[in-house]
């Protein structure tokens, strides 16, 4: 019975905020385009530097290669999206990006600071949301936190709310991620990234475990809450397949190819935003997409 | 009519009761740090898990006799005694459960232990809020069955007369509910009390199965990562079978659980070095515990002489022989029974679902505290007594697989059944024996494993006032390890223990294995 108004509710949520969402987008295209024209003069130094990354994957005796000589870079206020064929390799570079792994070769720049180990400027939307089932939502928040030493647990638990609050979920902080719909979830994952005030976020297929309907809703917000001036990210690296996505979101597409990837395309979409998903040029980048992935 | 007060019996249940809690609290810590650490640590999981295998598969009880001369040589005394029998409950109890905190930890899935990095989380926040809470669920699943295996020690230990040369006053426990039992048995000759203390034992394992052990698997559900399916969650049964047939797909079989068949050799010969280790490992702890023994109960200290060494090994050789053949025959006989049951009952889902409370119950009492009534039963003849016992040893372990073997079998057979009217005779032999052949061969290999800790009460025993066994056989390893242990022949008692380990262990790497990897083979619907 709980479970069922909780569900019910997230959808009410999800489809009360979507004209909402639609203004913010307008209001942010406006002050987007003032932040791209104004820096212009920074775009010299990129926030995220892939230079000549490969890495192999040992396998028994076998080295097995996965990324040959990958480089991409990611400015600020861009939102970047790397895709490629299932498998090739999308997401371990993510997680050398992230961090997490090492590559056999090449180097990965924050700010020019080589990435050696994770750090909490750069945080991760997962696929599958990881949310912890025996916390609640403000405590899979907090965990997020749990490493900041100059927080007190009252501030950690502020900013955890206020977080909580921007992805629509206040009213939900004590729930456990259980009774909550697949979106919701998501939302509490982008609410523990948010939280972290990180300068890089990192997603990885974050709408493809979600139904369409759920998935279209969320995309729109979050881009207006990842790209505006109030937020401390700048910039987005996504890894995505769906076409249609990619264009939607990306000021840049990073395309890879199959096993071993290199990179085969790194185009810059500059569609005006708001984007017309009927418009005749959303179609022809999405066909464009298409043939560079087939 | 002779008397006897009800509140002692409670006093020697709760007595019971503390010494199982400690030792499931002890086990539940130790499986944390241990399984925690072979989970995270490749070099640790190399020597951790063969060693634990090891340990599961030997019989614990053997141990018990040199762990209680070895603790009482520290700590004399009440003291002494009680800690050594919560260090057995402990044995018995905890590799199981420790099993469950490494494959919980392992199966940890990748993405949340790159976020704990991406947080920057200390190893200290990460075992208490990630490690610790994912291995909940499975703490509180194994302990079900840890506990049972566990009262089956427990009354053991009480029950067990040792060394009254060596220990003073003595090597026995004041009160439990194993001591009180034997003692109206055999001291008081008051049959009424001996049978209400086997009551109130019963009662109090209904009780606590349902004030603490399901209360505590409902309340660890919610630590858990993916739901299960409903069905499983439902039925205790299925639990307890998918546990039994968790335990006994050994990591000493297969060792394969979560790298897939393809990696298997480089796992086996990595297993195979630990299992140097492991060997090495329980080689030093028995030298340490007849250190302590020895310095304590001031055996002359000499090296045993060539001959006597080779003497006592050729008793201890002849006595395994015939163990294994009993254990054996009455193995056989198990199956008779058990497999037909099992199929039989779990055919039919209404007798399914009415008998299984009620066997998961009887199959908690422990055999050793009805022996007073198989010495009966089995008119003092020391080798039907030895069968019964290893017979109740070890057909829980067939009947719970091969009934849970059944019911997890897909609907499609039964409608293969009705479609093409396969005759009773011909489906049994077709349909329903090789079906569940895998889950009988896996409840087979624990159950074997389980008899030969149940052969140190099955094959002597001496109730506490008597000098004399009530029941022996005539010759087994079990009755050579407790009259070793009793009467102080340090030599005899570890040559028969480390003889019966070497034995056990060699036989389950070869022949256990080779049968299990044959019916996998053979009897399998997803291939």
């Amino acid at each position: 019975m709980k479970q069922q108004e909780v569900n019910i509710s997230s959808q009410e949520i999800e489809f009360s905020q979507t004209t909402e969402v639609w203004k913010a987008l307008e209001i942010d295209t406006a002050k987007r385009q003032e932040i791209t024209a104004r820096g212009q003069s920074d775009l010299e130094i990129p926030i995220i530097s892939v230079e000549h990354v490969s890495l192999d994957y040992r396998k028994e005796k076998e080295q097995l290669p996965v990324l040959v000589d990958v480089s991409l870079t990611a400015y600020k206020n861009e939102f970047v999206t790397i895709t490629g064929p299932s498998g090739c390799g999308k997401s371990s570079l993510l997680r050398i990006i992230a961090g997490l792994s090492k590559p056999t070769s090449g180097v990965v720049k924050f700010k020019e600071q080589p990435v050696t180990k994770p750090t909490t400027q750069i945080a991760m939307i997962f696929q599958n949301f990881v949310l912890l089932p025996w916390r609640t939502a403000l405590e899979n928040v907090m965990f997020g936190l749990s490493s900041r030493q100059d927080l007190t647990e009252e501030e950690k638990k502020n900013r955890a709310l206020k977080a909580l609050d921007e992805t629509g979920l206040s009213g939900f902080e004590n729930v456990y991620p259980g009774e909550l719909s697949g979106g919701m979830k998501q939302r509490v994952g982008v609410a523990r990234a948010l939280a972290l005030e990180p300068e890089v976020l990192l997603m990885d297929e974050p709408f493809s475990s979600l139904d369409n309907l759920t998935a279209e809703h969320l995309r729109k917000e979050i881009y207006s809450l990842l790209i505006n001036p109030t937020s401390p990210i700048q910039t987005v690296l996504m890894v995505s397949h769906n076409v249609e996505e990619i264009v939607e979101l990306s000021d840049k597409v990073v395309v890879l190819s199959a096993r071993p990837a290199h990179v085969v395309a790194d185009l810059k979409l500059d569609l005006p935003r708001p984007r017309n998903k009927k418009s005749q040029e959303f179609f022809q980048w999405v066909d464009k997409l298409y043939s560079l992935l087939a | 009519m002779a008397t006897f007060s009800l509140l002692e019996i409670t006093i020697d249940i709760i007595f019971s009761w503390i010494r199982m809690i400690a030792a499931l609290l002890l086990s539940i810590a130790f499986s944390l740090v241990v399984g925690i650490l072979a989970a995270r640590n490749k070099r640790a999981e190399s020597i951790i898990i063969p060693l634990l295998d090891v340990f599961q598969s030997i019989p614990i009880l053997g141990f018990f006799p040199l762990v209680i001369l070895g603790i009482i040589a520290v700590i004399p005394g009440q003291l002494g005694v009680n800690l050594a029998v919560i260090i057995l409950i402990f044995t018995s109890m905890s590799w199981n459960i420790a099993f469950g905190v490494y494959e919980a930890v392992k199966s940890i899935p990748q993405d949340y232990i790159d976020l704990s990095s991406m947080s920057n989380t200390s190893t200290w926040q990460r075992i208490t809020s990630l490690y610790i809470p994912a291995s909940m669920s499975r703490i509180a699943y194994n302990t079900q069955t840890s506990w049972a295996v566990g009262l089956f020690y427990l009354v053991s230990s009480e029950i067990l007369t040792l060394g009254q040369g060596q220990c003073s006053p003595s090597c026995q426990v004041n009160y439990g509910i194993g001591v009180a039992t034997m003692t109206f048995y055999y001291i008081d000759n008051n049959i009424t009390g001996y049978i209400y203390s086997v009551v109130a034992l019963i009662i109090a394992v209904v009780i606590w199965q349902f004030v603490f052990l399901r209360e505590f698997a409902i309340w660890a559900e919610r630590y858990k990562f993916v739901e299960e399916p409903r069905a499983a969650k439902k039925d205790p049964l299925m639990r307890f079978y998918s546990w039994v047939n968790h335990r006994s797909i050994s990591k000493l079989f297969l060792f394969t659980h979560d790298r897939g068949v393809t990696r298997f050799s480089s796992s086996l010969t990595r297993f195979r070095r630990g299992i140097k280790y492991a060997i090495l490992i329980l080689v030093a702890i028995f030298a340490a515990f007849e250190a302590g023994a020895i310095a304590s109960s001031g055996v002359r200290i000499a090296l045993p002489s060539l001959s006597r060494l080779a003497s006592a090994e050729g008793t201890v050789l002849a006595g395994l022989a015939v163990s294994f053949l009993r254990v054996w025959y009455v193995y056989f006989i198990c199956s008779a029974v058990a497999l037909p049951a099992g199929i039989a009952i779990g055919l039919r889902k209404e007798l399914y679902e009415a008998l299984s409370p009620i066997l998961e119950v009887v199959a908690s009492i422990p055999a050793p505290i009805l022996l007073p009534v198989i010495i009966v039963a089995a008119a003092r003849s020391g080798e039907v007594v030895a069968a019964i016992i290893i017979f109740l040893g070890m057909i829980w372990y067939i009947i719970f697989n091969v009934m849970g073997g059944i019911r997890s079998l897909p609907n499609e057979l039964w409608e293969l059944r009705k479609e093409f009217n396969v005759s009773k005779w011909s489906a049994w032999r077709n349909i329903y024996i090789p079906s569940v052949m895998t889950a009988f061969v896996t409840g087979s290999i624990t159950a074997v494993g389980a008899a030969w800790n149940t052969l140190i009460v099955a094959e002597y025993f001496v109730p506490f006032n008597r000098t004399q066994p009530v029941t022996q056989v005539s010759i087994g390893i079990g009755k050579i390890i407790v009259i070793a242990a009793n009467s102080g022949d340090l030599l005899t008692l570890t040559l028969a223990i480390l003889s019966m380990t070497a034995i056990i262990v060699a036989f389950n790497l070869t022949v256990w294995r080779r049968i299990y990897h044959y019916v996998t083979k053979k009897y399998t619907y997803n291939r």
